[in-house]
């Protein structure tokens, strides 16, 4: 059985006769030739080399299913081309492949990804998976290697496929879900840490007991603030936002909010059109925010991803360095609101 | 409680009740107009010198992008909404752009240029329109009937924004009813292949149908063992492993395997003749 075995794969491999590295030898070529079609070994790979998975058909040694003759010897072309050929029996990708988004290389050839006969890698990959996708991302294996702060599912488990699916999907940019429904299947635990050992909050647990939650997070766009690959700022945000309750007001500290917010809100003094957080025309988001030295910054009084209360007015806010929670008590009314005795005395105001 | 506020809160209640009836999915809408409400016409200039109105009552959907220039989210949306734009050009959707008057008109063409879009952009001097709807993020999107009544509010979404703006326009159109809206809001998950129920038990049956057809009877029934292993309910797999038996003339073992085949799929063509040319050898 493993004369046959070796023989079946020296003589396919040298039947196939296409362009390509000596095969199971590493190509110092660029991956893509044409669009998306890459210069890949699409025979079996070398007897001498171990291999961990094979596909059935080869497996059972019977070259005519998928070419010409069962002669392993001469086995001749496939007897259809392209990815039809492999649809045959891969019947679900009559589904996979009406999805909305599809990954191209996919779209042209399965061979591109996969080895028909056998691999070292599991789903027989020509190469690791995370190493195969970042051959052509490259932009994003340079963010994933070189960037300050980074986020744990590009490393563990199944890597790009923790949330990417590089056949199709009904999501862009190719997420097996909604950035929401992604993160939460993970961010779902208590003792889940970020790469420096901090304990991350259990997200599934805070979402599902406040239920006035942040626009972003209701649109299920994690991505709206969070880059997903790697990033340069605290807990992966895509800009700037203060870590503490005091902040010197500068608007580039604020980067984050004001990429949906209008910076207005915090910069005007007076208005009557860009807040309902006034006392008459008074701005009472500027009289909070807007100081050169103690500022509040936003997270002071705004709970960022859910609240029981609306306008994501938190509860309480943790304050010192013991994290001691300093309630807030604020009371929305009809026409205007206050705060009772908190961070100051009670104080309310009308639009 | 004054009257005005009387007023407001009996109108937001009602609106809330509306919107609800109008456009189950929604779940937020501008701070000062809610869904079902009605957004007020006015007439506006506009970046290129002229004046024209806010809404059209000739447009099933009246779309309203609210940006700022100088604002990589508001140009990504431009952009996509000038792809957009173009797919109902023919059809009674009307398109604007809305900024804040205050900023300068240069940065403004610039902007809008580098965006692509067609949409005449409405100048809102003061910020009238902006406090009256209660525009607080940038960008945003309002989706308004031919009564100017609002349809719909979608804030700014990184991943599926023009997916979920072209469902809704094509809602307001009577293209497509509420369930595609949801099925681009709630997207299916997308199954990996070995994941899509049956999908690897069925590989294995067709397989051993390959084998069948080249007379390897024990190639196909170990592919049906494997199948049958993988998902015992599949009556492909039945017939599979009863056609393997009789091809090696084992019918007193394949009867009883095309039996669980009609047993599960009593329609089965193929497990009825299998069983039929097997009836007389056993």
């Amino acid at each position: 059985m493993a004369w046959a075995k070796i023989l079946v794969s020296v003589a396919c491999a040298a039947a196939l006769a296409l362009p390509g590295p000596a095969a199971g030898a590493p190509s110092t070529e660029p991956k893509a030739l044409r669009k998306h079609t890459f210069k890949v070994n699409p025979g079996p790979l070398p007897a001498r080399e171990k291999t961990a998975w094979s596909h059935a058909p080869y497996e059972a040694g019977d070259c005519s299913i998928c070419h010409a003759s069962a002669d392993p010897r001469k086995p001749g072309p496939v007897t259809t081309s392209g990815n039809a050929l492999c649809y045959s029996c891969h019947d679900e990708f009559q589904e996979i492949m009406k999805r909305p988004y599809q990954h191209p290389p996919a779209v042209e050839s399965c061979l591109n990804c996969h080895n028909a006969h056998n691999s070292r890698e599991r789903g027989l990959l020509h190469t690791e998976l995370a190493t195969g996708c970042k051959d052509c991302h490259r932009q994003v294996k340079e963010i994933a290697e070189t960037s300050k702060v980074k986020h744990g599912a590009l490393d563990q488990g199944a890597k790009c496929a923790n949330c990417h699916n590089p056949h199709g999907t009904s999501v862009e940019k190719l997420l097996i879900q909604l950035p929401y429904d992604q993160c939460v299947s993970c961010h779902a635990v208590d003792d889940m840490k970020d790469h420096e050992g901090v304990v991350l909050t259990n997200y599934k647990k805070w979402l599902d007991e406040n239920k006035v939650k942040h626009a972003p997070v209701q649109a299920k766009d994690c991505s709206a603030c969070h880059r997903t690959h790697g990033g340069e700022n605290f807990r992966l945000l895509i800009a700037e936002y203060p870590a503490t309750f005091y902040s010197a007001y500068d608007r580039k500290n604020y980067a984050l909010c004001f990429s949906c917010h209008n910076e207005k809100v915090v910069s005007e003094p007076e208005t009557r059109t860009l807040t309902n957080f006034r006392d008459g025309s008074r701005n009472l988001h500027f009289l909070h925010v807007n100081k050169a030295d103690r500022g509040r910054a936003c997270r002071a009084c705004h709970e960022v991803h859910a609240s029981r209360q609306p306008r994501h007015v938190r509860d309480g806010v943790p304050y010192g360095p013991t994290g001691w929670v300093l309630k807030i008590n604020y009371l929305k009314t009809p026409t205007g609101g206050q705060c009772a005795r908190t961070c100051h005395d009670t104080k309310s105001y009308e639009r | 409680m004054g009257e005005q506020a009387r007023r407001r809160l009996i109108l937001g209640v009602l609106g809330g009740a509306l919107s609800g009836v109008l456009w189950p999915l929604t779940g937020s809408a501008f701070a000062n107009v809610e869904v079902g409400q009605r957004v007020e016409n006015v007439e506006l200039a506009t970046l290129d010198g002229r004046r024209e109105m806010l809404l059209s009552g000739k447009a099933l959907a009246n779309v309203l992008v609210f940006f700022r220039p100088g604002h990589d989210r508001s140009l990504d949306t431009l952009k996509a909404m000038a792809v957009c734009e173009k797919e109902f050009t023919a059809k009674p959707v009307r398109w604007v752009a809305v900024v804040s008057g205050s900023h300068a008109r240069d940065e403004l063409r610039a902007f809008v240029i580098a965006s692509g879009i067609q949409m005449p952009v409405l100048l809102d001097e003061g910020d009238a329109l902006y406090g009256k709807l209660g525009v607080r993020l940038h960008p945003v999107i309002g989706i308004a009937d031919e009564k100017g009544a609002l349809l719909d509010y979608v804030p700014y979404h990184r991943i599926n924004y023009c997916d979920m703006i072209r469902v809704r326009i094509r809602h307001a159109l009577h293209e497509v009813d509420l369930a595609a809206v949801e099925r681009v809001d709630q997207p299916q998950k997308a199954l990996f292949p070995n994941a899509v129920p049956g999908a690897v038990a069925g590989r294995r049956v067709k397989l051993g149908e390959m084998f069948l057809e080249s007379r390897q009877w024990s190639k196909a029934a170990e592919q049906a063992r494997i199948a049958l292993e993988k998902e015992p309910g599949l009556a492909a797999a039945h017939v599979l492993m009863g056609q393997a038996l009789a091809g090696q003339g084992k019918c007193r073992q394949a009867l009883p395997a095309f039996d669980q085949a009609l047993k599960i799929d009593p329609g089965s063509a193929s497990a009825a003749e299998g069983r039929r040319g097997c009836e007389g050898k056993r």
